[in-house]
């Protein structure tokens, strides 16, 4: 007997049909065949089918089998399609009764040898791909089944085991489908890690991380080792604003395929925040592998992405962030084929002023000599530098200005308070653009810069001057524009005045 | 560029330079070099009044600010930057003078024939544009441990004064000092904070009577610093941002603010996120 089992396959955040055929003949040697592109991890799904189905107290029929995975010129990679191999072969050898909607029914799961179900990667794109359809079912492993649980439209079955899904299929005992989450109710305030209040000083760090939350601009601290770059960095999420839930869904698909939900887990709650070490490698960092798999940028997706000693990174690795900066995508073309993440985040870069870290240093001296200080500057190319909006150095402080009871700085920012400066930007922005496709200052082009940046002419005076003064480039010319526009409406001016302007200066590129 | 550099990096050598009237001062030494080659265009002129400025390969931000302090000064009084071509004091110096329109010589380490590196290269383009002289007693010396101590002769030799920026205890700018003085050349020491390893040597010279000291009576202050808080407290000390944000009690955007105008209207600068008064202004 014939029958056919609905699944999917996953290329990048693509899902396509996946139809499994599974035919049990009359006739025949014994035996058992998987066809249709079927990678390694598939080959090895009869095993664990086998061994599942005897362990699960059914007999596995002694015919021949043939497994087909159609389309079959579509290479299929992943143990997903264990359940349902198993499901097509037991109700082929009419142990379970055939489901009346089985073209309605998606079928996705890893078997272990005692027919259980695994965690298994890429349950999200599943549901939303099932969405597409009216009134569908999806069957997938219990560990991963949450994830689904926030798609609406859909049934979503949690399976433990094979035998719980037999007995549910011939009407034993039937299992309820899982209760649909609103995605507002999953989505969490961020914990904050490190709150800015924390930080001893450094005020002028503290109002760039500010601007680089509230306009989404890219951010580079420079300053002596055990100043606070990394501790600022890390009060970043805090003062960011919540995800929606539409993000929310978008960055989850990444995190799906990447299978970095943990068990049970429904949606990533909380803006990714992503601090790879610089002995990460370029496919480490902006994905890849034969089956291109997300890297660091796309799980920063709206996040932020922080490298901390930026300089240290392989020259290589780092240029290859550039496209992601300027497009906000990275593609990754590899011989089995090419897909397309998301990868719109902040970055946040932390360099030392020089290799031994000194330089500019009050109390301590600094051993390098220039060419030395010169070469490790250069290690972060000019592109890189360009795409970066904010600059801003972390100085060292004295060691009784840290006391905690010493009231020193002025205005004092929580990051509560400064994530109330930072919705209310966003908010400001989001109105800006609501029928563009970008959501913060710094997505804008040249065309939009000129739309809604209102520059005073005294502003533009001040502009004109730096420009001579410090030999803007073009990009570094808009760059400035942007900055002063997210401090115009951290102020929630609409005009951009000399003020704002005078202190985007502030941050201008000074490395 | 490569063209300028085959054009005017053919070096030449001094024919009997004994006998030249300008290099009289070099006769002073005990042991005057045999040979010198030189780069650029010969011009008597340039060995007429020359001060020697020699310091720190490790040169800080301090010194950098000597530089700029003094050596636009020296060049308004057309003397002539004598200095040893290495990184640090030396090639600062060589590049405040040519970039304050002063005429320069470079005593080089090594042989006038040894090939640049690009960094120096440019700059050695830039002395002899600017009418300087790079010259060296060697044709095809390798740089070794002994050749910079032993070019230092030349330096103090050639000034009639010799001013030291930063030097630590051992360097190598003490024993230009120790030439000078048996040459019986004015020696100049800048002093510097007693904390910094780089001031040590030049303070030492000070405080053994080896050097007179340097210091800069700075005349009134041209800028008229109209009351204005943040002025008068940068004039007492270079501050950062943040540092003048709590003096004054002022958030961060408003100093920020204060400080891009008045850096780009020049009365300010601002290096390394520290802001000083402009004093060339």
């Amino acid at each position: 007997m014939l029958v056919k089992i609905c699944s999917i396959a996953n290329i990048g955040l693509e899902t396509v049909l996946v139809d499994v055929e599974v035919d049990v003949a009359a006739s025949g040697f014994p035996g058992f065949t998987i066809v249709g592109l079927a990678s390694q991890a598939v080959e090895e799904a009869r095993e664990r089918v086998k061994t599942a189905i005897v362990n699960s107290d059914f007999e596995f029929p002694n015919k021949k089998i043939t497994v087909n995975l159609a389309p079959a010129d579509l290479p299929k990679d992943g143990s997903a399609y264990d359940l349902p191999i198993a499901v097509g072969i037991l109700i082929a050898s009419n142990q379970i009764p055939p489901l009346s909607d089985l073209e309605n029914s998606f079928f996705y799961g890893e078997l272990s040898l005692d027919g259980t179900l695994r965690a298994t990667r890429g349950i999200l794109l599943l549901g939303l791909f099932a969405q597409k359809k009216a009134n569908t079912s999806i069957f997938v492993p219990f560990p991963s089944a949450r994830e689904a649980s926030v798609i609406s439209e859909i049934k979503v079955y949690a399976i433990k085991s094979l035998n719980q899904l037999a007995d549910h299929l011939s009407g034993i005992k039937i299992i309820n489908p899982l209760k649909h989450i609103e995605i507002e109710e999953e989505i969490e305030e961020t914990e904050v890690e490190f709150d800015l209040m924390e930080v001893a000083g450094q005020e002028q760090a503290k109002r760039a991380l500010i601007i680089a939350a509230a306009g989404g601009h890219n951010l580079l601290m420079y300053g002596p080792p055990g100043t606070g770059k990394t501790m600022l960095a890390r009060a970043m999420p805090g003062i960011l604003p919540p995800l929606t839930p539409n993000e929310a869904l978008e960055v989850t698909r990444v995190y799906s395929i990447s299978g970095l939900l943990s068990s049970g887990q429904s949606l990533l709650k909380r803006r990714p925040f992503r601090s790879p070490h610089h002995g990460v490698s370029a496919a480490g960092l902006i994905g890849g592998g034969s089956n291109p798999l997300p890297g660091e940028v796309s799980l920063a997706h709206l996040g932020v992405l922080f490298l901390d000693e930026m300089p240290e990174f392989p020259r290589g690795v780092l240029e290859s962030l550039r496209q992601p900066m300027e497009d906000g995508v990275i593609e990754i073309v590899r011989a089995a084929g090419h897909v397309k993440y998301p990868a719109s985040f902040t970055l946040i870069a932390a360099i030392n002023p020089c290799p031994c870290g000194y330089l500019g240093h009050p109390k301590r001296e600094c051993k390098c000599n220039e060419r030395q200080i010169a070469k490790y500057r250069h290690r972060i190319s000019g592109p890189i530098l360009d795409r970066i909006d904010l600059f801003v150095s972390v100085s060292a402080i004295d060691v009784e200005k840290l006391s905690l009871n010493t009231p020193m700085e002025v205005g004092r920012i929580s990051s509560k308070k400064a994530k109330e400066l930072v919705l209310k930007a966003r908010g400001i922005q989001a109105k800006r653009f609501s029928d563009l496709k970008i959501y913060t200052n710094s997505q804008m082009r040249n065309k939009e810069v000129k739309n809604f940046c209102l520059l005073t002419s005294e502003a533009e005076n001040i502009l004109k001057l730096a420009a001579e003064k410090y030999d803007f480039s073009a990009r570094s010319y808009y760059r400035l524009i942007k900055t002063a526009r997210t401090i115009a409406d951290l102020e929630s001016s609409e005009k951009i005045i000399p003020a704002h302007m005078a202190e985007a200066l502030q941050y201008k590129q000074t490395i | 560029m490569l063209v300028c550099y085959s054009k005017i990096m053919n070096y030449k050598k001094i024919k009997n330079w004994q006998k030249l009237p300008e290099l009289k001062k070099l006769k002073d030494l005990s042991s005057p070099p045999k040979e010198l080659f030189f780069l650029g265009k010969w011009d008597p002129k340039i060995f007429k009044s020359s001060v020697a400025v020699v310091g720190s390969r490790k040169m800080t931000d301090y010194g950098r600010r000597v530089i700029e302090k003094i050596i636009p000064k020296l060049v308004f009084e057309k003397k002539t930057i004598v200095s040893g071509f290495m990184t640090g004091v030396d090639q600062a110096a060589h590049l405040n003078c040519v970039e304050s329109g002063g005429k320069t010589i470079a005593v080089l380490g090594w042989g006038i024939n040894y090939k640049l590196e690009r960094a120096d290269l440019k700059l050695a383009e830039r002395i002899i544009e600017s009418g300087g002289l790079i010259i060296s007693e060697w044709e095809n010396q390798k740089p070794t441990l002994w050749t910079f101590p032993y070019r230092n002769r030349i330096v103090a030799a050639l000034s009639s004064e010799v001013i030291i920026i930063e030097a630590a205890i051992k360097s190598g700018s003490l024993i230009t000092a120790r030439f000078a003085e048996k040459l019986k050349r004015k020696v100049w020491a800048v002093p510097g904070p007693i904390t910094s390893r780089t001031s040590m040597g030049t303070n030492s010279l000070i405080a053994n009577q080896k050097a007179q000291m340097w210091i800069d009576i700075p005349p009134q202050p041209e800028i008229t610093i109209s009351g204005d808080p943040l002025l008068t407290l940068i004039q007492n000390e270079p501050l950062t941002t943040n540092e003048i944000s709590r003096n004054l009690k002022l958030s961060v955007s408003q100093v920020g603010a204060q400080l891009s105008l008045l850096t780009l209207q020049g009365i300010l600068i601002e290096r390394e996120g520290k802001y000083y008064l402009n004093d060339a202004g």
